[in-house]
């Protein structure tokens, strides 16, 4: 695979290292645990797209948010994690 | 000054050196080395008169290089500057910036061509997965190359330069000389 | 003998070689199948399941017969297609799966019990008594399974792996693929050709056909010499494509010194190629016609006869009077006839069910007719034909059989798409669905004439980039008219799949047991399911399926593929990531020290550490450990403990981000502090501990257990990225930049006043828990921190790594007279087992800041990742607790991972109360100790338990004491 990184092109997945759903990026606020235990441990897991966190580990060290079509794997495209957070989205 | 003897990263007193036909290898401990990271709102400074490169470039003059690291972060590179206290004289070019000294982190290993920048090309692609265009004069890279991550820096067509963990030194240098003694075979006449 | 005039073998040099000892000659140019035919000889395997005597099927890489083992000892490598070996001197090759000799093989028996081996056999036949399976079953088959046998040696072979990227892959240098190749280098694109041959030109090479008049070869030549003019065309020879990934990723493999005696550097390369467009030409696979007996040796496709003759100027006549007959349902089957006719081999006849069949040349028609069955124990004598209700026994040594084309379409449907079936070529194409970037042409395609090869191929290149296609010879473009015929029934076995011993009796067994959809009847008849993955058989056996439930091809369908197209060595698979490139070593800078004094190491991870350093005289490990761990308490030791990570924090919210980080606070830690901190997933439990220096208001320095530095940088990275990227914090690296020694024990603080610069290493000046930057040896830059892991007065002193080594040599220099030793990673372990300080077996992402005894340290002041979730009810209820173990018999080892029980409980999972950590004997209490978590540990000072050990047997009394063996109080630590 490769990941369309916004800021270098295209670069081979084996570069990244894989989270999971960007979801993580809504970490809940306050002392809430149902939240918490929602933001742990719920995921969907959904056959087409979905956004996911993956680290250019052997790249620039940027968190990216990849929205990615998991049943025939097109990358639909990738931002800095930071810009997702700040923008809120 | 003081009176310990330092080792190149390579683990001798001298730095290592290997001519495999027409690439030549060679370990550059005189390379001194400093992070830069922009702190918020902070505009870009221009250590040593250098414009901080866009990502994937690098530029250099007189000796001192900027490569781009990551989002807001740079590594600075100055040729025989490793005995001085680099990090602070890059701090004083950039005040207000968040400088860490690197020289001791990183194994500097250069390779000329004698051919041209052909052989340099057929090196890296055993060596790491990116496009021509990642690498063409001007540019840099952190790329994986034999599990290490290694920055690559393609100052000329015939001249590159490679920064890796200096512990893993050694099998850096062992993935480089064997990639190019194998080149150095196949492409002999 | 059966050399022939022609091909595009050089006869002017020989090659000498051996098939199962018997020394053969050849030339270059030559495959070994060539050669073998060349030398008469016919029978080259046996077959997998029933034994029976088999020759050479194709020319290709479809090859499903003429299996063998290439080479001796360690580099033999077993089930290598003949079609496929390019000759060089001195080959060796061996059949293989027969016993005691190719001719005379014992387990043909099996062919006679072929009754009892049909299709589902596995599955009926040994599933009862149950447990006849491991003692019986198994071992016979395995027995009996399989074709060559690989070898035990270490293959002393190189292999590499690289990466290659181009604007176009062109898969195939047949007629499309050199036209699409010579279309997009005119154009300048960067483009990659690969071809799996040692020679371009694919079927090119194996007609007769003229391209402008002139020989084809002529004008392969001539674009060869273009394309290797182009700097922006790279020409991959020997090179399989074997896979088509996600985003234009190919895998491929080159191999680089199979047509070598020897590699000179590697053997094989596999090639990652990211490509933005790719052309698949790979050409099309020729069928056979199922009929009775058709598997003898001398019975092979028409079209790889066709090449034989052509490309390499042989038969696999015996002898050159040797009738020849042909067995095709169209008009390809002719064109076989006609080659063989003009290089004067007689030809019998050709056998063609169509009664209006059109003859291409001189040579008998029986029209309307098929062969109905075969004669010749060791290779074809004779074959039986059927026609106008008449059954004629017609003798010929060879027979050519043409069923029609079926595109190689293999890695267009990679990605899942489904081949479609054609009525108009009778055969499957390309799915509608491709690889994104993709396009098919030439055979692939079902562009079967040499024309519209080479005009698909240009005009494919030319759509891909946008350029103009290249001009192009003049070339046949005869249709080909097909009857089908998809077997002759009859009443002997008539083989689809050769290599797997599947026949059409087979098919309709499945069919009968309702064994009808494609994947059911792959599985119970195994069916394409050898390495050749049916490339000749799988087609014809969808269609005997298909007959026989009326349902039509179309219906019936196809499986899709996957990868590889031909098999790849897993030796290939690996890269060349083997010995040194396993993975890389690094090294502390204390390294050369170690060595010179005759240290063992350990990989700890990626990382060779000082285990421990034996003294001439030391007969046991534990002497050397004992020592080692005595000296520190006694005097001082040096230990390298750079491998632990560093990380440089930076900005005017780092205090607040370590907040963040660690479930203790960091922001309110002074300048010239260290902390311990420790860290906690989101779920609540530890995940890493170290220490946070404070070196300014803006900058820390925070360690990481060695094994969990890169996890901790990326979890950090993630909190600073994607959790708070508004607070102003800068991390980086710093772990090979700086040596890190720890000079622990009563004389360190003796120790490093003779080696620093004035400065004040006083109690006072200098308290635990402080750090600082100074200078040391007269002017080098350096860090003290005071932390102790061994419970001693203890500092850790940083420099730059390439003084690392110089550093310690001078350490131990100046500390000769204060008892200064060296130290490895077991008397570390020794030593903060006696503290009862926590590492990653106690850190094992099962266990809380509450169990370590660390409850409290989770601050309720503030946010930090896992803070809300550690208090969660169940967590807070677990009484298990860090303790210290202490063996009531002394010299009795407790071993680690033991489980705990109360003295007098069963020992059951029901009645398990925790588990022994980490173990050592310990020199100063004169005891086998060790740490664990206990339930209700808190409370049970001074009980007596069990540590069992269920895997191995044995238990051992313990008693429960603190986790602090040595200094309790901590004296020793501020003093």
């Amino acid at each position: 695979m490769l990941i369309p990184h916004p800021l270098l092109g295209p670069r081979d997945a084996q570069e990244f290292t894989y989270l999971g759903d960007a979801a993580l990026l809504n970490r809940p606020g306050g002392g809430d645990e149902a939240a918490f235990l929602a933001y742990t441990h719920l995921r969907d897991n959904p056959a087409g797209v979905h956004r996911e966190l993956w680290f250019h580990e052997q790249g620039d060290r940027s968190w990216l948010v990849v929205t990615r079509d998991t049943v025939s794997h097109e990358i639909l495209g990738a931002q800095l994690a930071s810009d997702v957070k700040r923008g809120g989205s | 000054m003081t009176d310990l003897t330092p080792l190149c990263a390579l683990g001798a007193a001298d730095p290592r050196r290997s001519v495999l036909g027409a690439l030549t290898l060679t370990e550059r401990p005189d390379v001194a080395l400093a992070s830069l990271a922009l702190r918020r709102g902070m505009d870009a400074p221009a250590p040593f008169g250098l414009t901080l490169p866009q990502p994937g470039r690098c530029v250099c003059a007189d000796g001192t290089t900027a490569l781009w690291t990551g989002p807001g972060q740079w590594m600075i590179a100055a040729e025989g500057a490793a005995d001085t206290d680099f990090a602070a004289a890059v701090l004083a070019e950039a005040p207000g910036a968040s400088v860490t000294e690197q020289t001791d982190g990183w194994v500097c290993i250069d390779i000329r061509s004698t051919g041209g920048g052909a052989p340099i090309t057929r090196l890296l692609e055993k060596l790491v997965n990116l496009p021509p265009e990642a690498l063409r004069e001007g540019c840099a890279a952190r790329a994986g190359l034999h599990h290490l991550g290694v920055f690559v820096m393609r100052h000329a067509e015939d001249r590159l330069t490679l920064l890796g963990m200096r512990s893993a030194a050694g099998s850096l240098w062992h993935a480089l000389s064997e990639a190019a003694s194998r080149l150095e075979i196949e492409t002999r006449p | 003998m059966s050399r022939i005039a022609g091909g595009l073998v050089d006869r002017s040099r020989t090659f000498s070689f051996t098939f199962d000892g018997r020394r053969l000659q050849g030339h270059p140019g030559d495959t070994l199948a060539s050669a073998l035919m060349a030398n008469g000889v016919r029978l080259v395997a046996r077959s997998f399941k029933y034994h029976r005597p088999r020759g050479i099927f194709s020319a290709g890489s479809e090859e499903p017969n003429a299996l063998v083992t290439l080479r001796s000892g360690a580099r033999a490598e077993p089930n290598t297609r003949a079609t496929c070996i390019e000759l060089y001197d001195g080959l060796e090759a061996h059949s293989q799966n027969r016993w005691p000799s190719l001719g005379f093989d014992a387990l043909a028996v099996n062919d006679l019990a072929s009754p009892f081996l049909a299709a589902g056999f596995y599955y009926k036949t040994f599933m009862w008594p149950a447990a006849f399976w491991e003692k019986l079953y198994e071992p016979a088959i395995r027995r009996a399974a399989g074709l060559g046998k690989l070898g035990t040696d270490p293959d002393p072979d190189a292999y590499d792996k690289g990466f290659l990227h181009c604007d176009l892959l062109v898969i195939g240098g047949g007629a499309a693929g050199l036209a699409a190749a010579l279309t997009a280098g005119r154009s300048g694109a960067s483009v990659i050709l690969a071809d799996e041959d040692f020679r371009l030109g694919g079927r090119l090479l194996m007609e007769s056909h003229a391209l402008d008049d002139a020989p084809a070869a002529d004008w392969v030549a001539r674009v060869e010499a273009e394309l290797a003019s182009m700097s922006n065309v790279r020409i991959l020879r020997r090179t399989t494509v074997f896979g088509s990934y996600d985003h234009g990723v190919f895998g491929a493999v080159e191999r680089v010194g199979d047509h070598l005696p020897r590699p000179v550097t590697v053997r094989q390369t596999l090639w990652r190629i990211t490509a933005r467009r790719s052309i698949l030409a790979a050409g099309a696979t020729e069928r056979h016609i199922p009929f009775a007996n058709n598997d003898r040796p001398g019975i092979l496709l028409g079209g790889a006869l066709r090449a034989y003759v052509n490309r390499w100027g042989v038969t696999p006549q015996a002898r050159d009077a040797d009738r020849v007959a042909i067995f095709t349902d169209n008009d390809d089957g002719h064109r076989t006839a006609a080659d063989l006719v003009a290089r004067g081999v007689p030809v019998l006849a050709v056998i063609d069910p169509r009664e209006d069949a059109r003859r291409q040349g001189d040579y008998q028609i029986l029209g309307g007719a098929r062969v109905t069955g075969t004669f010749g124990r060791r290779g074809l004598s004779a074959i039986e034909v059927a026609r106008n209700g008449r059954r004629d026994v017609l003798e010929c040594a060879v027979l050519g059989v043409s069923g029609g084309w079926n595109p190689n379409l293999h890695l267009a449907s990679h990605h899942r798409g489904r081949p479609q079936w054609s009525g108009a070529h009778q055969a499957f194409l390309p799915p509608a669905d491709l690889p994104p970037g993709m396009c098919v042409a030439g055979g692939a395609a079902g562009q079967g004439s040499t024309h519209a090869a080479l005009q698909s191929g240009a005009q494919a290149a030319a759509q891909a980039l946008g350029c103009t296609p290249a001009p192009l010879p003049r070339a046949e473009d005869a249709p080909v008219a097909q009857a089908p015929l998809w077997h002759v029934a009859g009443r002997g076995r008539a083989w689809v799949d050769f290599q797997n011993d599947v026949t059409v009796k087979d098919i309709a067994l499945a069919h009968r047991e309702n064994m009808r959809s494609v994947e059911h009847l792959k599985r119970w008849t195994t069916l394409g399911m050898a390495t050749d993955q049916g490339k000749t058989a799988n087609v014809t056996a969808l269609a005997v399926m298909a007959e026989l439930t009326g349902t039509g091809i179309a219906q019936t369908g196809t499986t899709v593929f996957r990868p590889p197209y031909t098999p790849v060595a897993l030796a290939t698979l690996g890269g060349g990531d083997s010995g040194m490139n396993f993975r890389p070593t690094r090294l502390t800078p204390t390294h050369a020290f170690a060595l010179a004094q005759g240290a063992s190491f350990v990989e700890v991870g990626q990382w060779m550490r000082a285990q421990m350093f034996p003294r001439p005289g030391e007969t046991h490990w534990r002497e050397t450990v004992d020592r080692e761990a005595r000296a520190v308490r006694a005097g001082v030791g040096l230990c390298d403990v750079t491998t632990l990570g560093k990380i440089d924090v930076q900005g005017a919210d780092a205090g607040e981000f370590l907040n963040r980080v660690y479930c203790n606070g960091m922001a309110t830690l002074k300048v010239g502090k260290v902390r311990y901190g420790l860290m906690l997933r989101e779920d609540g439990f530890a995940h890493d501990d170290g220490t946070c220096a404070r070196l300014a208001d803006d900058r820390y320095v925070v360690t990481t257990t060695t094994a969990n530095a890169g996890a901790v940088y990326r979890q950090m990275e993630f909190a600073r990225q994607c959790l708070w990227p508004d607070l102003d914090v800068q991390l980086i690296s710093t772990t090979d930049a700086w040596a890190q020694i720890a000079v622990a024990g009563p004389q360190s603080r003796a120790l490093l006043t003779r080696i620093v610069d004035g400065f004040d290493l006083s109690n006072d000046a200098f308290p635990f828990m402080g750090c600082a930057e100074l200078t040391v040896c007269g002017g080098l830059r350096a860090r003290l921190f005071r932390i102790s892991f061994s419970g001693e007065l203890a500092y850790e002193i940083a420099v730059p790594a390439r003084y690392g080594n110089a550093l310690m040599e001078r350490l131990m220099h100046k500390g000769a007279d204060l008892g200064a030793t060296p130290y490895g990673t077991e008397a570390l372990g020794v030593l903060r087992i006696e503290k009862g300080h926590a590492t990653g077996a106690e850190l094992n992402g099962q266990t809380t800041a509450q169990m370590l005894g660390m409850g409290r340290m989770v601050s309720t002041k503030k946010d930090s990742i896992g803070a809300v979730m550690s208090r969660r009810e169940g967590l807070v209820a677990d009484t298990r607790r860090l303790v210290g173990l202490r063996a009531v018999d002394p010299a009795a080892p407790i071993p680690a991972g033991a489980h705990l029980f109360a003295a007098d409980a069963p020992r059951g999972t029901a009645t398990d109360q925790g588990w022994v950590t980490s173990a050592c004997w310990s020199p100063h209490l004169d005891s086998h100790i060790a740490l664990g978590f206990l339930s209700d540990g808190a409370a049970r000072m001074g009980e007596t338990i069990v540590a069992a050990n269920p895997l191995e047997g044995g238990e051992v009394a313990v008693t429960v004491t603190s986790a602090h063996f040595i200094d309790p109080e901590g004296d020793r630590l501020r003093d």
